[in-house]
């Protein structure tokens, strides 16, 4: 199945006009799911989902599915990233029934399932039109493109205050070490699997990790779980800004909250993708392709994009919410988290331990 | 009929094995002890048990015991089950006694009322204060207005520690005004003749005579202590407060991967200090008979005159009463029906329904709340009817089956919720027959039984104390089985103790959220679980509508109940 793939490439040597047919080709066209594999899933006739895409997110997205393969029931389950390793790595040990595809934010996890070989390989026929960093081994598939960005109370914060960059952000909590002081907030790395991926890419891109980290300590930065526990504090006023906030979730969140603002750093901006896999022992494994294909597909991604505010991560989908939007705007300050073994670093114990510390004495919170 | 009754005899039970009540001892045994064998098990592993590569191994107490989160967490804990106790013991007699025996106003209505506490789920009531009396709580931001100052900080361990011991007052509350109203009250009323104040027949006469009830709660208060976990978790955060269940909690992403064997020795670690409690407990309360006091004989008591302090007691309860109950879920409800509050919000410009439309997206929060209804009402049901079973079966009978089965009772309220859900899911995963019941409610049902044993049992075995002997001896010399004593003396006595724990276990049941959080799933889905889920992918708005969705059901059950006659107390 390597035909599309070199098809893509040959296409994006070719030139300027192809890509702008593709631009124009916004008509969102349905997965490209081999007919015996339908044929088989819908024969199975259901699949089991656990995803970290919380319910009503994921509505638009199962009610499309379900008017495309209306012989397919779907099984949604969300959980948090925790919980959905713990159980579906439980119940493979215990060969009982589990999901038939796990669509996750972890995304270290998801690639650990993957290289720890529960999942299966499959050459899904959209994956091509993924970006090359996207997918890996053919087993873990990025399926959105979603911007880590700072989460400010426009009542409270300044027009001049808001940072629109990591430099300005660390600028501003230094000249005013009091009116911050308890105020920002951010992940825990220590609790949550997301903000330590997000703390441990910071450390890669910040040329000044250690003193921007010091500068957190010294305002006595406020450590949650969720993006959304952290919003519902700047948005009363307890906090004013946090820092390594999933923006999908944020722009989300703004449509009800107008007060909420959102700022995406110009230095570098860090995207994250859930990732999808489908493990080797899914019983709906036909199912499980068809759904992931529908996930990639320009049909899934519009909606995605544009219904679920998740942002889409193929370059053909348009719309505000997009990969393609924001590589307009941003350029190359976009660093988007690989979906690749490299995530893989910092599930080693000791040096997982070892960051946590440093961390901590930067905080000065040890 | 029979003419060998003086062969019977008194104790028929040296007559052989009894077998029922070993039956009884055995199943509970297996109940309680296969969760936490695997946790034992699982502590001595430096890997998931269900790993191929797993060893035997003191790795993880070695981790746990050199952490300094998990000393800052141990003392915190220890603080905190020190403090609440301290605070609710007291107070929670004190209650016990103004709405069982004094003239209190209003006490009818006051006694439903003062269980509220209970129904609620921590998570909801931390959550509550967050709205109202955190940093920008409307109740803060009034001070701040009237005063100048809020001067308090609720992310503090003063505050956890006082919301705590306010909140754990009702435990208090059921098992010493239980054993109050079983009391006699000759003897208050002899010292109410000699001129004894209410103050002075409380202390000297009332709760002494009712203190296996207080101890047994105190005992029980303190290991709540040291298993709290959602409010500790929501008003734990900010300021970095751990207590052992957030240290757990916390286990779980600390090295990236779930860390079982890290969570299970702190689970041991907390489990090896309940032990002791229970042996203190024991040694505490001596000898049973010195406290049995329903004898048989018709009650007829006259409520204690308050005097001048009537209206201050009543003030006094009402005032509580705000703090835990008021100034929490007026929290709570004000959140369910704003898009966003805080600093600076015209409420009136944020009012809205959307919550609670949103929630009709969930259909696992629409079959979360059905199946939450069913596990209580049956479910609860059916507990107290298998604590009946063992309390029956222990009842009366001295042997070290009894002995072990008054141990065994306390174990899994020792095991923080969290773990015992754990446990409970990896039994329902790797016991095969019982694995294709684990996607039905019948898996919840089973860990939340056994979690709250503890509780059931000692309520159902403070209502066995209190009838005297002599009334099952009369109906066994007289030559009846000892079924036949059982189910026509000893359970038409304690049937108000029964009523009483079924609503109490009801109400538990639709509160209970950290048991069932491992467990979650198709199928199984309750509210208090939920919640904590959707806390964690931080959905505030659908917890909130939530919240007050749990709210309102358990008042419906609440006020069912006592439209139907079902009352706390006989």
């Amino acid at each position: 199945m390597t035909g599309p793939r070199t098809l893509i490439h040959a296409l994006s040597i070719c030139g300027l006009c192809l890509a702008g047919t593709f631009a124009l080709a916004a008509a969102p066209t349905s997965p490209a799911t081999p007919p015996q594999t339908i044929a088989a899933a819908e024969k199975e006739g259901k699949i089991i989902v656990y995803s970290t895409t919380d319910s009503a997110a994921a509505a638009p997205l199962l009610k499309d599915f379900g008017a495309l393969y209306p012989k397919i029931a779907v099984e949604y389950n969300d959980m948090n990233s925790t919980e959905i390793y713990n159980r579906f790595v439980s119940e493979a040990a215990a060969g009982s029934g589990s999901a038939d595809l796990l669509w996750s934010s972890a995304m270290d996890l998801q690639i650990k399932l993957a290289n720890d070989g529960y999942t299966m390989e499959y050459q899904s026929p959209e994956a091509a039109r993924l970006p090359a960093w996207a997918v890996w081994k053919s087993e873990a598939f990025g399926t959105t493109f979603e911007p880590i960005a700072f989460v400010y109370n426009k009542r409270l914060l300044k027009p001049e205050e808001i940072p629109h960059s990591h430099a300005e952000f660390v600028k501003l909590l230094k000249a005013n070490p009091e009116r911050f002081k308890g105020k920002v907030t951010s992940y825990d790395p220590e609790r949550s699997g997301i903000g330590f991926l997000l703390i441990t890419q910071d450390a890669r891109m910040d040329p000044n990790y250690t003193d921007t980290a010091k500068t957190y300590g010294k305002v006595q930065v406020k450590l949650y779980t969720s993006t959304g526990a952290m919003m519902e504090r700047i948005q009363s006023g307890e906090h004013l800004i946090g820092f390594n906030m999933i923006g999908s979730y944020a722009i989300a969140k703004q449509r009800k909250d107008p007060q909420l603002g959102i700022s995406y750093p110009k230095d570098y901006m860090l995207v994250m993708s859930r990732i999808a896999v489908i493990p080797k022992a899914a019983k709906h494994a036909n199912a499980a392709k068809v759904f992931l294909d529908y996930l990639l597909s320009s049909r899934g991604q519009e909606i995605i994009a544009n219904k679920a505010a998740l942002f889409s991560i193929r370059p053909d989908v348009q719309g505000e919410t997009t990969m393609a939007a924001l590589e307009k705007t941003m350029g190359s300050s976009l660093k988007p988290i690989p979906v690749s073994p490299s995530l893989l670093v910092y599930l080693d114990q000791s040096k997982r331990l070892e960051f946590l510390k440093q961390w901590q004495e930067a905080l000065g919170t040890k | 009929m029979r003419k060998d009754v003086a062969w019977y005899g008194v104790k028929p039970m040296r007559k052989g094995v009894p077998w029922y009540r070993v039956g009884v001892v055995v199943v509970t045994s297996t109940a309680v002890l296969t969760p936490l064998a695997i946790i034992l098990y699982q502590s001595f592993l430096d890997a998931p048990f269900f790993q191929p590569s797993a060893k035997l191994s003191l790795y993880a107490f070695r981790f746990v015991l050199a952490d300094s989160d998990f000393h800052r967490a141990f003392a915190t804990t220890a603080a905190l089950a020190l403090g609440m106790t301290v605070l609710a013991v007291p107070l929670g007699s004190a209650l016990a006694f103004l709405l069982v025996r004094t003239d209190l106003p209003g006490r009818r209505w006051l006694e439903p009322v003062v269980l509220i506490p209970i129904f609620l789920s921590p998570v909801v009531l931390a959550f509550g204060y967050v709205v109202s009396a955190g940093p920008v709580g409307f109740f803060t931001l009034w001070t701040k207005q009237l005063f100048g100052a809020a001067p308090w900080n609720l992310y503090s361990l003063a505050s956890l520690i006082l919301i705590a011991g306010l909140t754990h007052i009702p435990y208090v509350f059921l098992y010493t005004s239980s054993a109050l109203r079983a009391l006699g009250a000759d003897l208050e009323e002899a010292a109410s003749i000699a001129g004894a104040g209410a103050a002075r027949i409380a202390f000297n006469i009332s709760l002494p005579m009712v203190r296996p009830a207080i101890l047994y709660s105190a005992v029980l208060v303190f290991f709540l202590g040291f298993e709290i976990f959602g409010l500790a978790l929501i008003l734990g955060d900010p300021g970095g407060l751990l207590v052992l269940s957030t240290y757990l909690f916390k286990l779980t992403n600390r090295l990236g991967v779930p860390s079982y064997q890290l969570m299970a020795a702190v689970a041991i670690v907390i489990i090896a200090v309940a032990f002791p409690l229970v042996y203190l407990q024991r040694r505490l309360l001596g000898a049973s008979g010195r406290f049995v006091t329903v004898k048989g004989k018709g009650l007829s008591q006259r409520p204690l005159s308050l005097g001048r302090w009537r209206w201050v007691s009543f003030a006094a309860v009402l005032l509580w009463l705000g703090a835990t109950v008021l100034l929490p879920l007026s929290g709570v409800f004000l959140r369910a029906f704003v898009s966003s509050w805080g600093e600076g919000v015209r409420l009136a410009e944020v009012l809205t329904l959307d919550n609670f439309r949103d929630l009709l997206d969930y259909p696992n929060l629409v079959r979360g709340i059905v199946n939450t209804f069913g596990l209580a009402v049956i479910g609860g049901a059916l507990a107290v009817g298998c604590y009946a079973l063992l309390g029956l079966a222990l009842h009366g009978w001295q042997s070290g089956w009894s002995r072990l089965a008054d141990y065994l009772v306390m174990i899994p309220r020792g095991m923080p919720g969290l773990v015992a859900g754990l446990a409970f899911l990896w039994v329902f995963l790797f016991v095969k027959p019982l694995a294709p019941l684990r996607s039905t409610l019948f898996s919840i049902w089973l860990a939340y039984s056994v979690v709250w044993l503890a509780y059931g049992m000692r309520l159902i075995s403070s209502a066995l104390l209190q009838v005297s002997p002599e009334l099952e001896e009369a109906g066994l010399v007289i030559g009846a089985s000892r079924g036949r004593v059982t189910r026509d003396v000893t359970v038409p006595l304690i049937r108000f103790g029964l009523l009483g724990s079924w609503l109490l276990i009801f109400m538990i049941f639709v509160r209970e959220y950290s048991t069932g959080v491992y467990l979650l799933g198709p199928g199984t889905e309750v509210i208090g679980s939920l919640i904590v889920s959707l806390w964690a992918t931080g959905a505030i708005d659908i917890v909130a509508a939530l919240s007050v969705v749990n709210v309102l059901l358990v008042a419906a059950g609440l006020a069912i109940a006592l439209r139907l006659g079902v009352r706390l107390h006989g």
